[in-house]
């Protein structure tokens, strides 16, 4: 959707300055002409985004205040959803198990994808082949995933502990251990986006001049200051964006959890958007859920608010 | 983002629900008397049935006896959509939730009468004592299916926990099989000793484990009732669970594989996908406590097996369960729904099921000798099997079918979980259930 506006708005301004400057007439004329266009090639996203975006939302907002189990009418509760929430000590866990799984999994994703971006950007053999290799876990299907990790993860037979034991470390009942179960769901979450993130550091380095590394190789400047002094800094709109991103795709983290572990044991990996689906689907909470929705946007808007803020203050290049 | 745009998409939903809500309710009245005209006039009827495919040899099993049903009534065609079963009430809500539920379903024993208390599903009281009566099934069965005096759904089967076992593995130790014999069933001591003597290393790896399944709280619950331990109190409003009887027994589930080493790590297995049924087979595990449903496919996997009563600790006693069929409230056909209701619990419909396994009768009269000889199938059921039937036949109902609070059942998941996995006590695991389980229990 953003992609999309971005194009939108580059084809405006091209207009724009190919105008002829000496002709006012023709120029809000051409303007108005675009315009017209412009509204209606937006229009089907605009239709989806408002059927399937925008109204649901809405929506959710009305049944945070009601009391419905989509099958009885719906009750007017007003605040006793959001009450109940604070005070739901299953709610308070997940809540701080969902701050857990964004808080590991989002900067050692960043930093894990940005030294493959790095890697991948130099001219080794078999470049394409990499880059293929780390994508590929992307676009692999969420349940596949999970069934061949599960069998990563078998503290008996599994590959994991396998590679563990032969540098003797006896390794944890990873899945099935209230304390390392959540660090597994981890691991599998940052496998599989690492990709992704990847390819958009891959895309920001691009982006950086040849001529700076070539100044810095004048001036006898080693790899790592090019890495640190380069490299970084001009990367930081790109690290933005994907910590933004991450941090939202964090905040909702579901399939990898209802898949591998539905929330077990003992709730060690039940995440909020684990629990609201329970409370919609499974315990017929329908307004509760939506209030946790509510509460879980909320908190993903301020977060990615905070690194706005912050992005004003640190400055990009 | 994908998640949360379906999360959206699901809750655009609700919103068109929402909407038709008020419809719905005015449409039950004309659907009503659309349907007694339809039923007056005998023209064709097509009826949706839903159910959830717990394995592809129900689902074919199912779709048998629908087949036969439909050529003893021409006028019904019944259009069978088999789900996964893993969301099948989330889909099953959703459907009744947007007016869009088949006519007949199948509703787990545990979601019937919180689906009841919403008034989703058809009364069907009056038709059912118009032609058969509670006493014709056995005590487990009825009482799952009264619900205040009246009928809401009428079961086609029972299961019950059981304990399977590899003859071939206890044949290589030396050692007797487990009785069949519910009289003779072995105490918890003699089901310890044998899962010990069972038990076989290779140095620091086990190799074979003597048993297997009892930390699932299913089967738990039924070692806690043969201790004279309750789930509930007498009028479901409560936990009983807080008691000396459920505690001794989860300690000694406990103990069988923290001190005795006897039995696997229950998730550590199951992750893998590793089923009870494949451990017994290739004699991983010697003993499998699991729902009688699994001889269905255990008699498909080429071993010897042999089916006992479970160890007890004061009786010798299980639990007994099944899905009812109900009908959709709003149902446009309502007398043809009772036609296929009826014929889903005959005995001419479980019979096959019950023959291939998966199922045990919930009729009194399958239960006689001459009923046994209609569904006994030597090819399926194991030597001794005979000697079993008594303990399906006299099983207490499952309690938690006789609630409507599902949280209850992952509030006891997750403190259970605390108990096998990260080292809560006994008594701390049944104090928080009592506790929270309570709250909810009061809603």
């Amino acid at each position: 959707m953003n992609a999309e506006n971005r194009l939108a708005g580059t084809s405006v301004e091209k207009q724009q300055l190919a105008s002829p400057s000496g002709h006012t007439s023709t120029v809000r004329g051409l303007l108005r002409k675009d315009a017209t266009w412009a509204a209606l090639l937006l229009l089907p996203n605009i239709i989806g985004f408002l059927a399937f975006t925008l109204i649901p939302v809405i929506a959710s907002f009305i049944l945070s205040f009601t009391s419905w189990d989509m099958l009885s009418p719906m009750k007017w509760v007003g605040l006793q959803n959001y009450t109940d929430l604070l005070n739901d000590q299953t709610f308070i866990k997940v809540f701080w198990n969902t701050i857990y799984f964004a808080g590991v999994s989002v900067p050692a994703g960043i930093v894990i994808s940005l030294f493959l971006g790095v890697a991948l950007d130099q001219n080794i053999r078999f470049k394409k082949f990499y880059r293929a290799a780390y994508f590929l876990p992307v676009v692999s299907s969420m349940v596949a995933v999970a069934v061949v990790w599960q069998f990563i993860y078998n503290p008996e037979y599994g590959l994991l502990n396998y590679f563990l034991d032969l540098v003797g470390i006896n390794g944890p009942d990873w899945l099935t251990s209230t304390v390392w179960a959540m660090p597994a769901v981890i691991i599998t979450s940052i496998w599989k986006n690492l990709g992704f993130n990847m390819l958009i550091f891959l895309a920001g380095l691009q982006g950086i001049s040849d001529s700076y590394y070539e100044a810095a190789d004048i001036d006898g400047a080693k790899r790592h200051q090019k890495f640190m002094y380069i490299t970084i800094p001009l990367l930081s709109p790109t690290t933005f964006f994907v910590t933004v991103i991450s941090f939202i795709g964090s905040f909702q983290v579901f399939d990898t959890v209802f898949l591998m572990t539905q929330g077990g044991p003992a709730r060690s990996t039940s995440v909020m958007v684990h629990y609201l689906y329970e409370n919609a689907f499974k315990y017929f909470n329908m307004g509760y859920a939506s209030a946790m929705a509510y509460i879980l946007f909320f908190m993903v808007f301020i977060i990615t608010m905070i690194q706005f803020w912050r992005q004003k203050k640190w400055g990009l290049y | 983002m994908r998640n949360a745009r379906t999360i959206l998409i699901v809750l655009l939903c609700s919103l068109v629900v929402a909407a038709c809500s008020s419809g719905g309710g005015s449409g039950t009245g004309d659907n009503t008397s659309s349907g007694n005209t339809a039923a007056t006039g005998k023209g064709k009827v097509t009826l949706k049935f839903m159910g959830w495919e717990a394995s592809p040899l129900e689902t074919k099993s199912v779709k048998k006896g629908i087949e036969k049903f439909m050529k003893e009534n021409p006028n019904i065609k019944v259009d069978y959509q088999p789900v996964p079963g893993a969301q099948y009430t989330q889909k099953l809500l959703t459907m009744l939730a947007g007016n869009a539920a088949p006519d007949v379903f199948f509703l787990g024993a545990t979601d019937y009468r919180a689906f009841q208390k919403r008034n989703v599903l058809l009364d069907l009281t009056t038709m059912f004592e118009s032609e058969m009566s509670l006493n014709e099934f056995i005590p487990s069965a009825a009482k799952i299916m009264d619900i205040g005096g009246k009928i809401y759904g009428v079961s086609s089967c029972t299961v019950s926990p059981v304990l399977y076992y590899n003859k071939a593995v206890f044949d290589k130790a030396n050692m007797e099989y487990p009785p069949s014999d519910p009289s003779k069933a072995w105490t918890w001591e003699e089901f310890r000793d044998a899962a010990k003597k069972l038990t076989f290393k290779a140095g620091d790896k086990v190799t074979q484990y003597g048993a297997f399944g009892l930390e699932n709280f299913y089967m738990t619950a039924a070692e806690i009732i043969s201790n004279d331990g309750n789930i509930f109190t007498g009028d479901n409003a409560q936990m009983a669970l807080n008691s000396a009887e459920a505690k001794a027994v989860m300690q000694s589930v406990l103990d069988l594989r923290v001190k005795d080493g006897a039995s696997p790590t229950a998730k550590t297995l199951e992750s893998i996908g590793m089923k009870a049924n494949q451990m017994l087979q290739t004699g991983k595990v010697a003993m499998v406590v699991d729902g009688s449903w699994s001889l269905q496919e255990l008699a498909t996997m080429g071993f010897p097996v042999g089916v006992a009563a479970l160890p007890k600790f004061k009786n010798a006693v299980t639990h007994g369960q099944a899905h009812v069929h109900a009908a959709s409230a709003n149902t446009k056909h309502p007398q043809e729904a009772w036609e296929l209701l009826k014929f889903l619990s005959s005995e001419e419909y479980q019979t096959d099921l019950i023959s291939e396994g998966l199922w045990m009768p919930n009729r009194k009269s399958l239960y006689t000798e001459d009923g046994i000889k209609k569904w006994y199938n030597s090819k399926v059921h194991p030597e001794g099997f005979k000697e079993l039937v008594k303990f399906f036949e006299s099983a207490e109902s499952y309690p938690f079918a006789l609630i409507t609070q599902n949280k209850v059942n992952d509030i006891i998941t997750e403190e259970t979980d605390k108990l096998w996995y990260s080292g809560q006590s006994v008594d701390d695991t049944m104090k928080n259930i009592e506790t929270r389980s309570n709250i909810e229990l009061a809603k």
